[in-house]
């Protein structure tokens, strides 16, 4: 009898499975479907992006739609001038990020709950509020508007109170005992950071380089506030400047999407494995 | 700290000496970009400026006249949270929904998991552009999927009811890091509570409700605040997509604050939206933070 109900559990659990499987499917479907369509309208002419049915498959995949769109967006440009915001703003974040994390996580000083209880305040503090008056400062105190600067230098503030807590977290999670040899073996905490606490690390100060990378690649509008001239355009920017200039040549305009897509595309891929890792501590540290 | 003890002490203040170096840059970003910032919003919000000339006190007229004479300010305080809601609970269902079904034994979860993840990393500005050639009137995917089962054609961003929820149909579409974040949850779930409420003979739903939900209760409060915060600052779909429109009915705060500051110049103005905003931000948290007591359920009960 028992045995039988134990049965039947098991069944019912393989058709829940079956059932959850589908709907995973169908789910995903979803969530692919919006890309995959503006992929294959990438590829089309607009005389079939115009058809009605549309089709879901382009007639003849016309590649050639690449060339003529970069001819008019220079999404070359646009790609450098992203990379120039984007590389130094990851690297100085995840540096200070990584420094202020240390200090809390280990170091004993004075002031240490006031600082971190500013610290993970901020978090909750929506950056468009003090949009304004950090303009003013670059504008009228700086005379840095127009340039990379204001995108760039706040980033190698701490790189945000998130990032900070996060490094915080993970290094409080490795055992102590490592660094107390060390500092029988006569390492300062300088040392200590560089040669045994950064080694540690790692993954999560990929994780929050890839975090850093997401917020500034959909900054949009500190972008559009601090860049004017068409030289220093973001892709951000440049596609929105493209899509305006042509309003209805859809195709053309799709190519352009699909080109900022890859990037982002291209790096997933890269780092997908720490992304998910480190969403997943992202999540359980708090 | 022990006078006797001076070796020691010397090694404590080169301890701090050491912590105030490595947070010189944080000590910066938290003065200068966070809370001077933050105090000058106030401050400029009670003067009147206009990018050039002398401030003139103004007292609290900014504020009166966002409440009472300005003809876009109230309806862009029910857009932002309407919105905010209807993406904050889309994302929240849909997210959870997605980490339970993932969480059972099925083949490819890793592949599913990068899937629904992918939206997440793609720029922004490209996805609303992608968004509106789909929600496009006559030719675009969605109208196209409605006319198949026999609705009839949506103006999904040109009319003002239903400009919103398809916003936020988006912002749903883009919460693949809530699925990765639920995911982990539910795999910390510890197995020996399943166990025992199965033995007790609890069906999967009481599962659910009893064991499942209390012991995710943490991490569920954590996205609730983060994407709270994070939607209630919308402005990329207007500034991408609908620019305030059609009429006024995308006109985020963020939006407003963002037109009147850059394109009106009127910065002062501008910052007494911006410290409105604030307010409601933190009265959010604070109601999130109250009820959060009756909810969330911690492991070890008081000892947190």
């Amino acid at each position: 009898m028992k045995k039988n109900t134990l049965k039947s559990q098991k069944r019912q659990e393989k058709t829940a499975n079956t059932l959850s499987f589908i709907a995973v499917i169908v789910l995903a479907a979803f969530v692919l479907l919006p890309i995959w369509w503006i992929f294959r309208s990438s590829l089309m002419n607009n005389a079939e992006l115009f058809a009605w049915p549309p089709s879901f498959f382009p007639k003849r995949w016309l590649f050639s739609n690449y060339t003529k769109t970069l001819a008019l967006f220079p999404f070359w440009k646009y790609f450098k001038n992203t990379m120039i915001i984007i590389v130094p703003s990851v690297i100085g974040g995840t540096v200070t990020a990584t420094m202020a994390g240390y200090a809390f996580a280990r170091l004993r000083f004075k002031g240490k709950k006031l600082l971190f209880s500013l610290c993970v305040g901020s978090m909750l503090l929506p950056t468009m509020v003090t949009l304004i008056p950090l303009y003013i400062m670059w504008s009228k105190g700086l005379h840095l508007v127009d340039t990379f600067w204001p995108l760039i230098l706040p980033y190698f503030c701490g790189g945000g109170a998130f990032n900070i807590f996060l490094i915080r977290q993970f290094i409080r999670s490795i055992p102590r005992e490592l660094d107390e040899a060390a500092t029988i073996d006569g390492a300062g905490h300088i040392r200590i950071l560089t040669s045994i606490i950064v080694p540690a690390i790692k993954p999560a100060m990929i994780v929050v380089a890839l975090l850093l990378f997401i917020g500034i690649w959909n900054d949009l509008l500190q972008q559009i506030i601090y860049i004017n001239s068409s030289e220093n355009f973001t892709i951000a920017i440049g596609l929105s400047q493209f899509k305006g200039s042509l309003k209805s040549d859809w195709s053309a305009i799709m190519c352009a999407t699909c080109l900022s897509f890859l990037p982002g595309i291209i790096f997933y891929l890269i780092g997908q494995r720490y992304f998910v890792e480190g969403i997943v501590l992202t999540g359980m540290k708090n | 700290m022990d006078n006797r003890k001076p070796a020691k002490n010397k090694l404590l203040r080169r301890e701090s000496r050491t912590a105030y170096l490595l947070l010189i840059p944080a000590i910066i970003g938290l003065v200068f970009i966070t809370y001077i910032p933050l105090c000058a919003v106030l401050g400029l919000s009670l003067f009147k400026w206009e990018g050039v000339g002398p401030m003139t006190w103004n007292g609290l007229n900014n504020y009166v006249r966002l409440f009472t004479r300005d003809p876009y300010f109230i309806d862009s305080i029910k857009v932002t949270v309407l919105y905010a809601l209807l993406s904050v609970a889309g994302c929240m269902v849909w997210s959870l929904s997605i980490a339970l079904l993932l969480n059972r034994k099925i083949p490819a979860r890793g592949f599913f998991r990068a899937v629904f993840y992918l939206p997440y990393v793609l720029p922004a500005m490209a996805v609303y552009i992608g968004w509106n050639w789909l929600y496009e009137a006559n030719y675009g995917l969605f109208n196209y999927l409605l006319s198949r089962i026999g609705v009839t054609k949506i103006m999904f961003l040109g009319s003002t009811q239903a400009v919103i929820p398809s916003l936020a149909v988006i912002a749903v579409w883009l919460s693949g890091n809530l699925i990765v974040i639920f995911l982990a949850g539910l795999q910390n779930v510890p197995r020996v509570y399943h166990e025992a409420a199965e033995i007790d003979g609890a069906n999967s739903w009481q599962r659910f409700w009893h064991v499942t939900m209390p012991s995710m209760s943490p991490i569920i409060f954590y996205n609730l605040l983060m994407s709270l915060i994070t939607n209630m600052q919308v402005v990329t779909p207007a500034l991408a997509l609908t620019n305030g429109g059609p009429g006024n009915a995308s006109c985020f705060m963020s939006y407003l604050m963002y037109i009147y500051a850059f394109r009106n110049s009127k910065f002062s103005y501008a910052c007494a939206i911006a410290f409105v905003f604030f307010l409601l931000i933190a009265i959010f948290t604070v109601i999130l933070f109250l009820t959060s007591k009756s909810w969330i359920f911690y492991e070890g009960g008081d000892e947190r």
